[in-house]
């Protein structure tokens, strides 16, 4: 265990000695922005050296003939990774074609410490463009800061690759704000773009570089946007226009300078800038502006295609449609995409090459830029197409734009999509969104009739002050009162019937309970006579109250016993001489003996008894 | 017997309340009347615009009816206004579904708008035949008769779950019909151009492009929009004067 942990702790020593190792070797790479522009149009050279330590020559001069190349500065990265540091310096170049043809931008040869390492061979090609050639010289504006004092604290630069440019063609734009390494920006507006008769995209966020201009090192913030002219004429671009607050280190006490003038004298020859946090920092706001460059705009020429609705770029298009097989007046979309770079906002939908036969609805649109000011990227558009009758083919699509490049226009076709349509115009409205995700269908199709609504009423019919529906009014609830009553009414007389047979069930078992007690004495045979014909009766009196609920047992007599119990004419003259006993013991009194009474009368009487059911 | 007699009066009067749909009143005012003739006469002289005002002007009265929102209806299709035209025959249809004159214009309207339709589910197009009135009468007397079943036969299970089925099932067509494509939140686009987009921008990405007169089923109101259920089953925020509710 103890031994497979050294093992481990070993290796991990060696893989970060080995990749300190790696990171010690500089690396150099170079690369183009774009390696095809056309005559006028700027393009940068990067070289970038990893690893490369401090002592580094860039080459001051790169020489290509038909090439403007120039040395516009560097930048410095380091970064920590892995408990290694790692650095890269970048230096870039400017290139400026004059002329058009192929170019090989040789190799360079950059010496590093000991090292001597070469850039690769890079190829450039420049298209032709004789006007942008003819302008000739650079497009870069020049540098300039809005007040003497502040040229070396910070300065607002305006890259326009182009001096001429055509009405709605998007031209790329870089403006660079650096301020002196060694302020600190407190806050910072946006810069603005001032000047008239052209759009500015919105510019992104400032890609912040270190850079090294005339010795000095500047923090730049480079902004990437676009312009696009808006009328023709001759116009200034700017000048760019940056407010900032920026911490400035204080002067040491020793050292006089004008009350309120942070810049009549150079405020980086303090000796306290040697140690510039040592010291306290005072806030100044400064203005910076850039020159502003000239911009010609030049009309589109005349004999623009039918199709053409302002896109000016270059593009490709390609379509689709579905479904393939439809009833007349039944949806198809056309999806197409429209890929490249231009004036993506001033593009319209396509149109299609022959609309006989067909009812078209208003096209919706997508754009997915690929870049950061939305110059270069694909558009899409969904058009919603039906036909109106027996149709073989979706016709292509046409869409048209200006090439500022090659200075004409060109109209783009897509492919017709072949097409079964099968049916008449329907009968009935076709209903919208029965194909999730397609876009929705006319309410009928077929070819258009010349339709009239019919005629006026003139009577009003029947007068409503309501669109809410009955149940959410309160006269629907206050017509189930109604039935509410109506079943509490009956729930009121169930209760009532309910009461009244438990009432009947109480009084019946009360009934039953004294025949039982009545009939078991008479069974045991030890009563006196008087008792015995007594409790007899009353027990027939008690089983015909039983049998005929609604009967009091104190008023049935032998007849009433006869008839509920039905008796034949013996028992019923039995059932007398019972009750007729009973009455004659009851009220006379005499009798009260056991010669009164044989065991024989007993039995018959009891017999009497429970035969009654 | 008496009994019987007075439950025979209240399953007539529940019966008959849905012949008071719509709370009738005596009669049409004079003033009603007058501007709905002086309406007409507008039509027939064509005067469109006026006509416009005057049965706009009785609407404000607050005396609607079904032929009155049909004049509006053509008055606004003579003008041109088609998206207007077909918000009034619904509203005509919607206070009489049975009215064949809206139902007719209403057809001609949209075939002129090639306007966009809220396409039905499969359990609407089965509830059609009803209103949501209609299911709501037909639930209370399901549920009055399971109650007085209940009290009268208490042993009848089978019955009382039966009336207790229909209710449920009544109550919740009732809720289908006012909740639904043809529901309380059914509007139609009356502006030209109208876009449902993804977000409440006038720049934000285009859903579906609405012509005038298409149905839109409005979800949720805040404050300049209206967030959609859409013709093509999607949804989408469409600017609030764009579209106007059938149900006033």
């Amino acid at each position: 265990m103890l031994m497979d942990r050294r093992v481990l702790i070993l290796a991990l020593i060696a893989i970060v000695q080995m990749q300190s190792a790696f990171a010690d070797s500089p690396k150099i790479t170079a690369v183009l922005t774009s390696s095809d522009v056309v005559v006028g149009e700027m393009v940068q050279l990067q070289i970038q050296i990893d690893n490369a330590g401090m002592s580094v020559r860039p080459p001051s001069e790169i020489d290509v003939p038909g090439l403007q190349i120039r040395y516009t500065g560097e930048s410095t990265q380091m970064t920590w990774k892995n408990f290694s540091k790692s650095s890269s310096i970048t230096y870039n170049y400017t290139i400026l074609p004059e002329k058009p043809g192929g170019y090989r931008i040789p190799p360079q040869s950059i010496r590093v410490g000991k090292d001597n390492l070469q850039t690769p061979e890079l190829t450039l090609r420049v298209a032709d463009s004789p006007k942008a050639a003819a302008s000739g010289g650079s497009n870069r504006a020049p540098s300039s800061n809005t007040q003497a004092g502040e040229e070396k604290i910070a300065f607002a630069e305006l890259l326009v690759p182009k001096k001429t440019a055509y009405v709605g063609e998007m031209i790329p734009v870089v403006v660079k704000v650096g301020f002196n390494s060694r302020t600190r920006v407190a806050e910072m507006a946006p810069p603005q773009v001032n000047g008239q008769g052209f759009t500015v995209q919105k510019l992104g966020e400032g890609e912040r570089n270190l850079e090294n201009i005339d010795g000095r090192s500047y923090v730049v913030f480079n902004y990437k946007t676009a312009i696009s002219a808006a009328r023709v004429g001759n116009f200034q671009i700017g000048p760019v226009e940056q407010k900032a607050n920026v911490l400035v280190p204080r002067r040491s006490s020793g050292t006089r300078r004008k009350p309120f003038d942070p810049f009549s004298e150079d405020p980086f020859s303090d000796p306290f800038f040697a140690l510039p946090f040592g010291g306290l920092m005072e806030q100044h706001e400064i203005n910076v502006k850039s020159d502003p460059v000239p911009l010609e705009v030049k009309a589109l020429p005349a004999g623009a295609p039918p199709t053409f609705s302002g896109a000016v770029g270059s593009f490709s298009m390609t379509a689709e449609a579905n479904p393939k097989r439809v009833q007349v007046g039944d949806p198809i979309t056309i999806k197409t995409a429209i890929s490249g770079r231009g004036n993506f906002d001033r593009m319209n939908a396509p149109e299609l090459s022959d609309e006989r036969g067909w009812h078209k609805y208003p096209p919706s649109s997508n754009f997915k830029q690929d870049d950061d000011v939305g110059i270069s990227g694909t558009k899409t558009f969904e058009l919603v197409v039906s036909p109106n009758e027996k149709l073989t083919r979706v016709p292509s699509l046409a869409f048209s734009y200006f090439d500022p490049v090659k200075e004409k226009y060109v109209t783009l076709q897509s492919e017709a999509v072949p097409l079964i349509v099968e049916g008449n115009a329907p009968a009935t409205p076709a209903i919208a969104g029965a194909t999730p995700g397609a876009s929705p269908a006319p309410t009928s199709g077929g070819p258009q009739k010349a339709q009239d609504i019919l005629h006026q009423i003139n009577e009003r019919g029947k007068i409503v002050s309501s669109f809410t529906p009955f149940y959410a009014r309160k006269e629907f609830w206050l017509a189930q009162l109604l039935p509410l009553t109506f079943a509490l009414g009956l729930m009121g007389w169930k209760v009532q019937n309910v009461r009244a047979s438990n009432r009947a069930a109480l009084r019946a078992a009360q009934l039953q309970h004294e025949k039982d007690e009545l009939l078991r004495k008479l069974r045991r045979d030890q009563l006196a006579p008087r008792e015995y014909f007594s409790d007899a009766s009353r027990v027939v009196q008690l089983k015909t109250a039983l049998k005929q609920m609604n009967v009091e047992p104190a008023t049935v007599d032998a007849e009433t016993a006869a008839r509920v119990f039905d008796l034949n004419a013996e028992q019923s003259e039995q059932m007398r001489r019972l009750f007729a006993t009973s009455d004659e013991f009851r009220y006379s009194g005499a009798g009260n003996g056991e010669s009164a009474l044989s065991s024989d009368g007993r039995r018959e009487t009891l017999e009497l008894i429970e035969s009654l059911s | 017997m008496k009994l019987r007699a007075r439950f025979q009066i209240l399953v007539l009067l529940l019966f008959a309340l849905p012949s008071a749909e719509g709370a009738s009143s005596d009669g049409p005012s004079r003033t009603g009347d007058d501007l709905f003739v002086k309406a007409n006469t507008e039509f027939a002289a064509g005067n469109f615009k006026a006509a416009i005002a005057d049965y706009q002007a009785v609407i404000g009265s607050g005396e609607w009816s079904a032929n009155l929102f049909y004049d509006l209806g053509n008055a606004y299709f003579r003008h041109g206004d088609f998206g207007r035209a077909i918000l009034n025959y619904d509203r005509a249809l919607r206070l009489d579904r049975h009215h064949p004159e809206a139902d007719a214009n209403l057809r001609i309207a949209r075939d002129q708008t090639r306007s966009l339709e809220l396409a039905p589910s499969a359990l609407e197009r089965y509830l059609n035949f009803g209103t949501a009135n209609f299911f709501a009468v037909v639930a209370a007397i399901f549920f009055w008769l399971t109650i007085i079943l209940l009290m009268l036969r208490p042993g009848q299970a089978w019955w009382m779950a039966a009336g207790i089925f229909l209710t449920v099932i009544c109550g919740f067509a009732a809720y289908k019909s006012e909740n639904g494509t043809r529901g309380q939140g059914l509007a139609i686009v009356i502006a030209e151009n109208t876009e449902a987009r993804v977000a409440t921008v006038d720049s934000a990405r285009s859903v579906l492009a609405l012509p005038a007169g298409s149905e839109v089923l409005i979800l949720q109101e805040r404050g300049d929009w209206n967030y959609a259920a859409l013709p093509n089953d999607q949804r989408g925020w469409i600017a609030a004067d764009a579209v106007e509710k059938v149900r006033l």
